[in-house]
């Protein structure tokens, strides 16, 4: 069977994640080595899967030309599944650091284990209906680590969640079945597999570019169904961060690539004018994300609404249909999960030192915990938008699209938005270095090690993507060049 | 004369013979051996009869001496076999289960009337599936109900005593409209065999135009009560809620789709598509299938007891399948074909996991039953796996239901309908979810259960594992089964 190992970066980690409660009895030390292991073999089957030359489709399950069930390799899925499986890792220490005092820990690593091989299986989803399956387990496999907690608050959360995704991916179903009816098939091509001779049912196609466009954008947090992500921070930050700034959010932004490159096609998302309807949604998205940001106290909250908007900024780089923009989409994709993850681990990292939450509560925790606050000031800055870091590149191409496009409009709002920013995230820095403490304790509070070496080193990176940009560039704009 | 031909009334002798034998019979044990032995045997006949079938193609088997057009025959094809093996396989499990349940609800000196009943319930589900004569099938659809009603009320309280009574007196009404309807059809043809009374209803259809309706309604009525369709669905919830366990499970997943099945045969095999089109009963189908659909969930949400949840859902379900006969296409037919397969498994299998949770806790109310995935977390996770598959989560058989019923409408040419499936579909979300996520999580709920403390051994959590299992590889063989059901109909 050609192709069969394909199925190892979806598979290995679902076994896994049915391994763990059979460890149980083994005691906690084994399990966290059994995951580490895990999340590294499964980096390992990626890089081999992706190199060896005739795995390159795999069909799982083909009942008939409807339900067709394939994974198939190609560039985005590639970078998507890597940028994935190395954040993972990274994870994976933070969570063994943080979780070291919570309960139902292997209930956390299993489910945590299991989402990664789903998020593969997105990354590798052949067609639209693979990528849906895939999706709902998503939803289904992320549910239990939202409400790991258990308080009410987190099951009123955990609820929120199910209900917007699984309504979410009703649209998809509702959006894919017409599409169906239309093109018979529901392949990802490159440049889009509806080609123009089905244009003259443009109100048909209209409705589905924008029904698979909002059931997916649930997960994408577009507005207005932003609000499930907020509430979703009653969960641990190694999910927080891990979950709701990278894998689930991602693969939102990431399905809507497919929708509009490999599904539509650039010319004919153009020509139903799908874009210009959605562009009003993503606008407010970026507007109100920020705005929201500037008003919340809580960290993680003010850190969830930024994604919000962050998320918008990848959108409008997919919708404007322009080599650049779709670059500084694509990329900052990729920075944003660095930058967001960093950020998120920071003040992870701060609530398990000294049990604190909000902004108010860290006056001068700076010179409590120099090295963590320096990692937040210096992926804040990212984020703003500031040479010489990775976000700054993102931008410059995201603001080199909008003007590519004669919109100038755009690249206005990039400059306000970026004031905008600065505006929620610089106070924390401030607050943080700049501001004396309620009670004086300059002692230096320890963090553990699984917990600062993940920082630091993703803050290296950001540093480094920042500084040398040119690999990642070079292969995104071998992905643009055969989508638009 | 080719001995697996006669397999079909072969099942049905055994199973009635064994019926009567059962009362003679002392020991409890020797009635469990003899009862599951009986019915495993029918359903290995069922499953070579339907091999047969797929190399041999459907046939007539006459019962007794008498040839068409005087005597009964039996019309073996595709959907009867299968029909036969779901029929047969789910019963296996169900007696399978009881075995370590039934006298938790009922006296033991009544179990073996139990399976008394269980046999001759089986034997009439079976008839009304095989037979090629309107009077056989109803009198088959007669002894049906009997032995259902017996099924319940051999549980002796108030609660069943009601609940049958409300039960029987709406079947019989029901019955009184099918002979009624009958006995229009025998007016106008002069016949009671399948077969012939198409050949001459096709040659008097255009006269007697209203004949053709009133029987026709008269039937869909009458068997519409037995199938528990909207608004005639009100003796269910009482009925399956307050019966024994296995008892609920017989009916929601049996007792209620063959007189469907026999419904659709006297559709598309007595009147045929053209007649019925020229009838405005496609979209009393329609219409009263999406208020099922959607206001069996409506209902669902609100009730309290467990048990009256699950009845409600069925409710919701079987109106899927009253729809997608009234879109009246070959595909509409064929996907609720699959639907009385997917939900039969699924629907016996949820009422054997709320049984199993009920007997361990003494519990009855839904509210009650949180935490219960600590104490007994397989048999929750069996009821999970039947909760997703309701929901339409993909690679369960409902979602392969969700997805065909979508293209049959579209197909149909009904787009405005699709939006009523889908929002069925996230209704049974509301209130399957949180029995289980109360089950499994939440700190309050979970507080003092000690886990597996309610665990039932493992012999007796099979019978769930096997319909588990059944369910799942349902989804596999979906295409299948749409092809041999496709066969089956054989529209011209």
């Amino acid at each position: 069977m050609s192709g069969v190992g394909l199925l190892l970066p979806v598979v290995v980690p679902m076994l896994a994640a049915v391994a763990v409660p059979f460890l149980l009895n083994k005691g906690k030390k084994i399990i966290r080595w059994f995951i580490i292991g895990v999340v590294f073999f499964n980096l390992l089957i990626n890089w081999i899967t992706i190199h060896s030359l005739n795995t390159r489709m795999f069909h799982i399950w083909k009942l008939n030309t409807f339900i067709d069930i394939f994974l198939k390799v190609d560039e985005l899925g590639i970078m998507f599944s890597f940028l994935v499986s190395i954040l993972w890792i990274f994870t994976t220490f933070y969570a063994i650091g943080y979780m070291d005092h919570e309960e139902h820990q292997e209930r956390f690593f299993a489910f945590f284990i299991m989402t990664l091989g789903i998020t593969n299986g997105i990354a590798y989803s052949g067609n639209l209906f693979t990528l849906y399956i895939f999706y709902e387990f998503l939803t289904l496999a992320t549910y239990p680590l939202v409400i790991h907690a258990e308080t009410e608050e987190a099951l009123h959360s955990g609820r929120k969640y199910l209900i917007y995704s699984l309504g979410g991916a009703t649209f998809i179903l509702l959006g894919m079945i017409l599409l169906y009816t239309l093109t018979f098939d529901l392949s990802f091509v490159e440049g889009g597999l509806a080609s123009l001779k089905h244009i003259d049912k443009k109100q048909l196609m209209l409705m589905i570019y924008i029904t698979i466009f909002l059931g997916f954008g649930v997960k994408a947090a577009l507005v207005p169904f932003h609000s499930w992500l907020a509430a979703a921070m009653v969960a641990p930050t190694p999910v927080s961060a891990l979950l709701h700034a990278v894998a689930v959010v991602k693969s939102g932004v990431f399905a809507l690539l497919r929708l509009c490159y490999y599904v539509f096609g650039a010319e004919v998302v153009e020509r139903i004018e799908g874009n210009l309807y959605i562009s009003f949604l993503i606008l407010t998205t970026i507007l109100l994300g920020s705005l929201l940001a500037l008003h919340q106290d809580n960290l993680k909250k003010r850190l969830a609404y930024s994604t919000i908007s962050q998320l918008g900024y990848i959108l409008l780089g997919i919708v404007i249909i322009n080599q650049n923009a779709l670059i500084g989409g694509i990329l900052h994709l990729i920075n944003h999960a660095v930058i967001k993850i960093t950020l998120f681990f920071c003040v992870g990292a701060i609530y398990i030192a000294t049990k604190k939450k909000y902004i108010h509560e860290i006056r001068g925790i700076g010179r409590e915990m120099p090295v963590i606050m320096w990692c937040f000031a210096i992926a804040s800055f990212s984020l703003i938008g500031i040479p010489p870091s990775n976000g700054f590149v993102s931008k410059w191409y995201l603001a080199l699209g909008g003007l590519g496009a004669n919109k100038a409009i755009f690249a206005v709002l990039l400059m306000l938005s970026a004031f905008l920013t600065a505006g929620y995230l610089l106070p924390i820095v401030v607050t943080a270095f700049f501001q004396s403490p309620d009670q004086e304790e300059e002692e230096t509070l320890v963090v553990s090690r699984y917990m600062t070496a993940p920082i630091v080193i993703l803050t290296g990176v950001i540093v480094f993507l920042g500084l040398f940009p040119n690999t990642i560039i070079r292969y995104i704009e071998g992905i643009v060049s055969k989508l638009i | 004369m080719n001995v697996i031909k006669m397999f079909p009334v072969v099942i049905i002798l055994l199973l009635l013979l064994t019926a009567f034998g059962l009362p003679i019979v002392k020991k409890k044990k020797i009635v469990f051996q003899i009862s599951l032995a009986t019915i495993f045997i029918a359903f290995v006949m069922s499953g070579v009869t339907l091999n047969y079938v797929t190399q041999v193609g459907d046939y007539l088997l006459r019962i007794g001496p008498y040839d068409i057009p005087w005597g009964i025959t039996f019309r073996i094809g595709y959907i009867e076999a299968l029909m036969a093996m779901l029929f047969t396989g789910v019963s296996l499990m169900v007696g399978w289960y009881g075995v370590y349940s039934i006298h938790k609800d009922i006296e033991e000196k009544h179990i073996k009337y139990y399976y008394l009943l269980l046999h001759i319930l089986l034997a009439s589900l079976l008839g009304i599936v095989f037979t090629n004569d309107l009077f056989n099938g109803y009198v088959f659809v007669e002894a049906t109900t009997l032995s259902s009603c017996g099924l319940i009320i051999i549980k002796n309280n108030k609660s069943t005593s009601k609940a049958t009574f409300k039960y029987l007196i709406m079947s019989v009404l029901g019955s009184g409209l099918l002979l009624m309807g009958i006995a229009f059809l025998y007016a106008v043809t002069g016949h009671l065999n399948i077969g012939e009374v198409h050949r001459e209803l096709v040659k008097v259809a255009a006269e007697k135009h209203n004949i053709v309706v009133i029987s026709l309604s008269l039937l869909l009525v009458g068997l519409g009560v037995k199938g528990a369709m909207f608004p005639l669905h009100t003796w269910l919830p009482d009925a399956h809620s307050s019966a024994p366990s296995t008892s609920s499970a017989l009916l929601s997943s049996l007792v209620l789709k063959a007189p469907v099945v026999f419904l659709i045969k006297i559709m598309y095999q007595v009147y045929g598509l053209d007649i019925i089109h020229t009838t405005p009963i496609f979209t009393i189908l329609l219409i009263l299938g999406l208020a099922g659909m959607i206001l069996g969930s409506i209902f669902a949400i609100n009730q309290k007891e467990i048990k009256r949840v699950i009845a409600y859902s069925t409710v919701a379900q079987m109106g899927y399948i009253f729809f997608g006969m009234g879109l009246g296409t070959e595909m509409g037919l064929m996907v609720s074909l699959f639907h009385v397969f997917a939900h039969a498994l699924t629907k016996a299998m949820l009422f054997l996991c709320v049984g199993s949770m009920m007997e361990q806790s003494g519990y009855k109310y839904k509210d009650e039953f949180r935490g219960i995935g600590k104490e007994m977390p397989v048999t929750l996770g069996a009821f999970t796996l039947g909760a997703l598959s309701m929901v339409g989560i993909p690679i369960f058989p409902g979602f392969i239901s969700k997805w065909y019923y979508s293209i049959a409408t579209i197909n149909a040419g009904q787009y405005i309908f699709l939006g009523f499936i889908l929002v069925s579909s996230l209704l049974n979300a509301v209130y399957y979810f949180p029995i289980v996520i109360n089950g499994y999580f939440g700190k309050d709920n979970v507080k003092g259960k000690i886990y597996r403390a309610k665990y039932k051994p493992v012999k007796e959590v099979l019978p769930l594992a096997v319909l588990a299992i059944a369910m799942v590889m349902i989804s596999g063989y979906s295409s299948t089964l749409l092809e041999y059901f496709k066969f089956g109909l054989n529209l011209k």
